[in-house]
């Protein structure tokens, strides 16, 4: 994000797309997209470096695949929360969409609420399952680290992703007429 | 036992049609069911599974394919790749439907999924064919099918999770097993788009005054040819493992985007891997909360269960595999590729394995099952977007589309009646089908 703005509007292409359908989000949504780009970013350099190395001097890193399958995750919960700010994620329309606006809006709920809970599971127990690996002193298989660095993030985005579902639904309601 | 089965799929169900997302509602039936099925501490495993559901080595092939497409489309290969196929094919009635169902076929072969391929051809393809006579919703059908060979065609985001949750099976076998049939399905859109384009006289203002010169044409277009034979001469060779092919497509695309084309910049680069990583968190999502479901579903005995029930209707392997079929071409319909795999994979393997199909074989046809989907309405992927880049109604491109459906089904008979056209070229290439 430290990149000059361009002489436009105030928005991220992020927090832009949002806009168009309401009221832009308070954090912008440019954080994750940036977590995401790097995380991407990163996989392609070591899964690149690996392939030249792997060519060059017959070994491949070490480090590579423990790496690369954290940002994998990292990736993943980075831009769910991202998808959640944005209504982003796959899901089927086709039915509430026929539903009159009253129905619609009880399903909405619902998609919230379902939404808190599994976010609000996966904080609970995904900060369990990281304090266990702490106390436990966990190390990773490959590169010896204490696994608690590597699993301490899916609770972290989780939190970060209900904050995007909270969000969402707060704007959602005031756009209601 | 009986009712935490009954309550992963009813929970399932009651979410995924209140709209609920898919990978959320995975993750809550999965909860849910562990809860009654097991008892309520198991619901904890949501964590560890989730985590280790997501990171898996393999896994990263998926959004470097994701980037290779992306890559492609924005760097400018469609636009150049569409002037070869004009080149090519020519002024003639049906001329440009077949000019749009080339370049899907051969954007296909640069990335793995059908919408977006669908996004880039229907903006460039829908205004010059209007101009040249074809109806938008003609186009955006014609579009909206060929794109969907994309699942088909490697590299195929469907056929590396296949691939994984399918133990035994050898993705560069799937990959090449998806090639005969993708451009068999890219026939079937063609054959209807040509027939049809005939019968009604679209392409009749297309000109022979601006056809573009064949070998200068081939020349700007070989870089993006090259992408295909990067990604499938790399593997055949044993040169790269998937996840290596992939981003080496990646590095070669930058190339082409940033260098030779000059179409991209650091800027263009940023934005290409923020979509790319979102995308693929996507998918990813509901990879990683599809985990509980099928480790519950799997502890708890539903899917044993379901697919007992289901072989205990007939023992003739050929209507259960109809009735499967059917059951996917429907569920594609609603439901994304990814997701379709995810949720009837459990199910379906064991009922493969008691009828002894081959995998590889089975593999394939599901992703042409749901290739049919991507654009059946009312609820198609890509129809869905091709319609709304172009601006039409999706229920004014059902007309059209329908005969493409019809057709690609009867492609999808083709392969089911003759195992050898998904299966001769992996056992030709020498790989374990």
């Amino acid at each position: 994000m430290s990149e000059p703005e361009p002489p436009r509007t105030a928005a991220t292409p992020a927090d832009a797309r949002a806009d168009d359908r309401g009221e832009r989000p308070l954090i912008p949504l440019g954080i994750e997209r940036a977590l995401g780009a790097i995380a991407m970013l990163l996989i392609c350099v070591i899964s690149f470096a690996n392939v030249v190395v792997r060519y060059a001097i017959d070994v491949s890193f070490a480090f590579t695949e423990e790496w690369s399958v954290f940002l994998l995750m990292f990736m993943t919960f980075a831009g769910a929360s991202l998808a959640f700010a944005r209504d982003g994620h796959i899901r089927i329309r086709f039915f509430v969409d026929k539903l009159p606006p009253r129905l619609r809006a009880a399903s909405e709920a619902v998609v919230v609420a379902a939404s808190l809970t599994i976010l609000a599971l996966l904080v609970y127990y995904g900060g369990q399952l990281t304090w266990d690996q702490y106390v436990f002193e966990d190390t990773s298989p490959g590169l010896g680290y204490p696994r608690w660095i590597y699993s301490i993030w899916m609770p972290i985005l989780a939190l970060v992703a209900i904050g995007r579902v909270i969000g969402w639904t707060v704007r959602r309601v005031r756009r209601r007429p | 036992m009986i009712s935490g089965n009954l309550v992963l799929i009813a929970v399932l169900a009651a979410l995924l049609v209140l709209g609920v997302p898919i990978a959320v509602a995975l993750g809550l039936a999965g909860a849910a069911a562990v809860a009654t099925g097991l008892d309520v501490t198991s619901v904890g495993m949501i964590a560890t599974n989730a985590y280790a559901s997501v990171a898996k080595y393999p896994l990263i092939a998926i959004p470097l394919f994701i980037l290779t497409g992306m890559v492609f489309e924005r760097s400018g290969v469609a636009l150049r790749l569409i002037t070869l196929a004009r080149a090519i094919v020519g002024p003639r009635r049906g001329g440009l439907a077949v000019v749009a169902v080339l370049v899907c076929l051969l954007m296909g072969g640069m990335s793995g999924s059908g919408p977006a391929d669908a996004a880039a051809v229907a903006t460039v393809m829908v205004p010059s064919m209007l101009k040249a006579g074809y109806p938008k919703p003609f186009s955006a059908g014609v579009i909206a099918a060929s794109a969907s060979t994309a699942i088909l065609i490697p590299p195929s985001i469907a056929l590396i999770l296949y691939s994984i949750l399918v133990p035994g099976t050898d993705l560069r076998a799937l990959f090449a097993g998806g090639l005969v049939p993708g451009v068999l399905a890219g026939a079937a859109v063609a054959i209807p788009a040509v027939l049809l384009s005939r019968r009604y006289d679209f392409g009749v203002l297309e000109s022979g005054d601006n056809r573009p010169p064949f070998w200068n044409s081939l020349r700007e277009a070989v870089p993006g040819l090259m992408a295909p034979v990067i990604i499938l001469g790399g593997l055949r060779s044993g040169l790269f493992t998937p996840t290596e092919a992939a981003v080496v497509a990646v590095a070669y695309g930058l190339f082409v985007g940033c260098l030779l084309y000059r179409t991209m910049g650091l800027r263009d680069v940023y934005e290409t891997m923020a979509d790319a990583a979102e995308t693929s968190a996507v998918i990813m999502f509901v990879i990683a909360l599809s985990g509980l479901f099928a480790w519950a579903g799997s502890t708890l005995g539903a899917f044993d269960a379901a697919a007992e029930a289901i072989l205990a209707t007939t023992d003739q392997g050929w209507l259960v595999l109809l009735m499967v079929m059917a059951v996917l071409l429907v569920a594609g319909m609603v439901l994304d590729g990814v997701s379709i795999y995810l949720i009837t994979i459990p199910l379906l393997m064991p009922i493969a394995t008691a009828f002894d199909w081959n995998l590889t074989w089975f593999g394939v046809l599901m992703a042409m099952n749901i290739a049919i989907g991507q654009f059946t309405p009312p609820v198609a992927v890509n129809l869905i977007v091709t319609a709304q880049v172009s601006g039409v109604s999706i229920e004014s491109t059902i007309p059209w589309v329908l005969w493409m459906v019809l057709s690609m089904a009867l492609a999808l008979g083709l392969v089911i009646f003759f195992p050898e056209l998904a299966l001769w070229l992996p056992e030709a290439l020498g790989y374990r089908t």
